[in-house]
Parts: structure tokens; C-alpha cells; sequence
């Protein structure tokens, strides 16, 4: 009974006329089906009556402490191996370098992806999150595969910064 | 001046019999006149009986020496004598119910525990707590963050009742909830978060998960685990970014980041 509730707030909704940029914010932000609230201008639609707590997304590690964990470790170890670039040379590390180019495309992806997750996620942004997540995706698959060219075709990463360093 | 009133106080008692009280008033200490002290406040009005309006700030000129010293005092001497449809909560006047948060000159804090700035060249702004519905004025619409409060279960939860007598705890583990307990869940660090004010459908919020924690690291609950479970997904907990706003904006000087990275260092060492 208590979850088909819909709570209404107890703000009353201004509805203003739909210019050309409210309109758009409306296609863009219609309601995802999974979402707690409603996002309509004027005051929020909640889930329940007052006395009914929120509710949890299903549990999942490998969206919570997984991917938190690699994150951490991924930027720490950042710090040490761009120290060992700058000891060492590339070309005789080959493998290391590719290390290096490919930690740092993720590091830069779980940075952007954080970004689309925290202002552009699909709930409030039906059309433009998925766009924006498959975008980033695309990119950094096209990085991948241009750092690997790079580093098996060409002098590798640490190779040409230390090129532009002294350049 | 001061001087003449002190000594008229000073030697009050010799000269001053017990009199009518229509005798001349001669005896009596003169009240020291304080200066006026005018201050400019701008506060927030938005009246929800006319939504076609959009929210101004409204300009009150008070004499600070006619004034309690908080902001609390300006506002209720506003709502008495200038201006009776202001509106904003308040209740105990002394930081213990959190009823009065507000953004005081762009820092969310308690106005019965913020001193007026007592500058009268500077004008002070009041607004709600940022990025919440408001009802009218400086009242925020807080019935989501307390859904959201609701959902930590924020009491005991053990299945294992002691045979006798009340759940026993060691002074070490009662430590641990010193700086957790004492939140009045005034709502100003969560409204603070940027998180918060992006994923707040979602993400609980530095106070919400301050007391998740609190829970979780009494030595008395058993569900622990479960408290940590429900937490392990993307936007519950792991939208905080470690913006230390919430450390910062603490009207009580609680520090809700710290327990959020020991959750999260606890959930990562699981």
C-alpha cells in the first residue's frame, strides 16, 4: 500500500510556460523509471508517504568498495611509475611503458566516467547520459588502441615526453 | 559618562532611602546610552501564495544595540517589529535542536549559534540551506533528508539481547562514538555537499551517513554487516567525493568526513 503512495510536497508548483530551454531541459530530464523522485520544477514528487524511509539500490561490490579499491590503488601506483618514467627509458622497457600508457587511459576514464555519473547520469538525463557514457566509453577504446600503435609502431610515451621535455 | 552613571550606582545605597515612587528619581543610575548601531540584513523571501513571484532579497535595517548578539536575535527582532510574515524555524536558541540552519553570508550554520558581524558598513545576506525546495522563505523542505535518514534503521539493531540487564559496553568502544553521537542533524553539511545538491535523490549525504556509521561502529549492533552492505553500490555513499565541505560547514564542529572514510575503509577491507 504504503510504496503506491505518491507524496505529494507540500510546496505548490509554479508552471511556467515551456520556452525553447525549459523544453529541452524536459525532453532531456524525463523520468527514469528506477528513479526515487520525479524531477518536475516547483517542489519534488517522493516516493512513499513521509514516514516511509528511501529505498537502497540492490547491493552490488563491484559498483561500491571494488571499484573504489582500484581507483585508489590505480592513482597511488600513478605516482611511483611516472617517478620510474622519468628514471628510466622506454625503449628498454617496453613493457612498462605500456603499463604506463595503459593506467593512466583508466585512471583518466574512471575521472570522466565519475564526472557523467555525477551530473549527467541516466536517471535525470535519459538521452544525453547514455550518449555521454558511450561516448567516453568509444574514446577511450580509440586511446587504447592509439597508445598500443604508439608504443609498438612509434618511439612510446615516455620516449616522447622526454622528446618535448627537452624540445 | 560612564564614569558619572558608575559612581551614581556606586553610592546609590548610602543616599537612597526606601521612598515613594513619585519622589524625584535622583538616586537612580542613568542608563548608558548606547549609540546607534544600524546594520543592513538581506534575507531571502519567497511566498508560496504567490508562485508567479520570483524569490528577492529583502532589505532590514536593525540597531545592533537594540540586538541580541546572534543572528537568531536579529531575525526574531525583524519578525517582531518590522516585518511579522518573515518566516524561518527556530526553537531551543542554543545549538542543540539544529531547527534554525540557514546559509548566514554564504556558510550554512545554526543562526541561534552565529555572532552578527558587528561591521555596519557590511550588509549580511541570509538564504536557506542551498539547493533544497524551500516552503517559504528561510524554511527548507527537509522530508527527503529525513527518508533518507530513516533508511539507515538509526537505532540498535541486535538479535542477541543479553541475559540480563542492558547491553554492556567497554569505555574504549564508547570512545568511538564520541563526535558521531552528538550531530543534531541541522542539515547544514548536507546541504553543503555539491554531491548532495546533484545526486540528492540518490546519494544519502554527509549527516545521513555520519550516523549510518555511528550505527555501524557501535560495539552493541550485530547488524553491521547488513548496515554495510546496503551501502555498496554507486550513489548511496560512493558520490562523496571528499569535498571536506561538510567538515568545514559543521555548526558543531563535527567532522562527518572522517567517519565516511571509515566506511569506506572499512567496506574496502571487507
Amino acid at each position: 500500500m504504503a510504496s503506491s503512495v505518491i507524496l505529494r510536497s507540500t510546496l505548490p508548483r509554479t508552471f511556467t510556460s515551456a520556452t525553447g530551454r525549459n523544453s529541452l531541459r524536459f525532453a532531456l530530464q524525463v523520468r527514469a523509471a528506477s528513479s526515487t523522485t520525479q524531477y518536475v520544477p516547483g517542489g519534488p514528487i517522493l516516493k512513499g508517504t513521509v514516514n516511509d524511509p528511501t529505498e537502497f539500490p540492490p547491493p552490488s561490490r563491484t559498483h561500491g568498495s571494488y571499484h573504489w579499491a582500484f581507483e585508489r590503488l590505480l592513482a597511488a601506483s600513478l605516482v611511483p611509475m611516472t617517478a620510474a618514467a622519468f628514471v628510466t627509458s622506454g625503449s628498454s622497457y617496453p613493457v612498462f611503458d605500456g603499463l604506463l600508457g595503459l593506467s593512466l587511459v583508466m585512471h583518466s576514464h574512471i575521472g570522466f566516467d565519475s564526472m557523467v555519473v555525477d551530473y549527467v547520469h541516466k536517471r535525470k538525463f535519459p538521452v544525453l547520459g547514455p550518449i555521454l557514457t558511450w561516448t567516453l566509453r568509444s574514446a577511450t577504446v580509440g586511446v587504447l588502441v592509439g597508445v598500443y600503435q604508439f608504443n609498438t609502431n612509434d618511439i612510446g610515451l615516455t620516449e616522447l615526453i622526454a622528446k618535448v621535455w627537452t624540445a | 559618562m560612564q564614569v558619572l552613571a558608575k559612581t551614581a550606582r556606586a553610592s546609590a545605597p548610602r543616599f537612597c532611602m526606601r521612598s515613594f515612587a513619585s519622589s524625584a528619581e535622583r538616586c537612580q543610575a542613568t542608563p548608558i546610552e548606547k549609540p546607534v548601531l544600524n546594520k543592513e540584513f538581506k534575507i531571502y523571501r519567497w511566498n508560496p501564495d504567490e508562485p508567479a513571484n520570483k524569490p528577492t532579497l529583502q532589505s532590514f535595517t536593525i540597531d545592533l544595540n537594540q540586538t541580541g548578539p546572534m543572528i537568531l536575535d536579529a531575525l526574531i527582532k525583524i519578525k517582531n517589529e518590522i516585518d511579522p510574515t518573515l518566516t524561518f524555524r527556530r526553537s531551543c536558541r542554543e545549538g542543540i535542536c539544529g531547527s534554525c540552519a540557514m546559509n548566514i553570508d554564504g556558510q550554512n550554520t545554526l543562526a541561534c549559534l552565529c555572532r552578527i558581524d558587528r561591521n555596519p558598513s557590511k550588509n549580511s545576506k541570509i538564504y536557506p540551506l542551498p539547493h533544497m525546495y524551500i516552503v517559504k522563505d528561510l524554511v527548507p523542505d527537509l522530508t527527503l533528508f529525513y527518508k533518507q535518514y530513516k533508511s539507515i534503521k538509526p537505532y540498535l539493531q541486535n538479535d542477541n539481547l543479553p541475559e540480563q540487564g542492558e547491553f554492556l559496553q567497554s569505555q574504549e568502544d564508547r570512545k568511538k562514538l564520541d563526535g558521531m553521537y552528538e550531530c543534531i542533524l541541522c542539515a547544514c553539511c548536507t546541504t553543503s555537499c555539491p554531491s548532495y545538491w546533484w545526486n540528492q535523490d540518490e546519494y544519502l549525504g554527509p549527516a545521513t551517513l555520519m550516523q549510518a556509521y555511528r550505527w555501524i561502529a557501535d560495539s552493541r549492533d550485530s547488524y553491521g554487516a547488513q548496515r554495510k552492505e546496503q551501502l555498496q553500490n554507486e550513489m548511496s555513499m560512493y558520490r562523496c567525493h571528499t569535498i571536506f565541505n561538510c567538515a568545514r560547514t559543521c555548526p558543531k564542529g563535527l567532522n562527518p568526513a572522517e567517519a565516511i572514510a571509515k566506511i569506506k575503509l572499512e567496506l574496502a577491507a571487507d
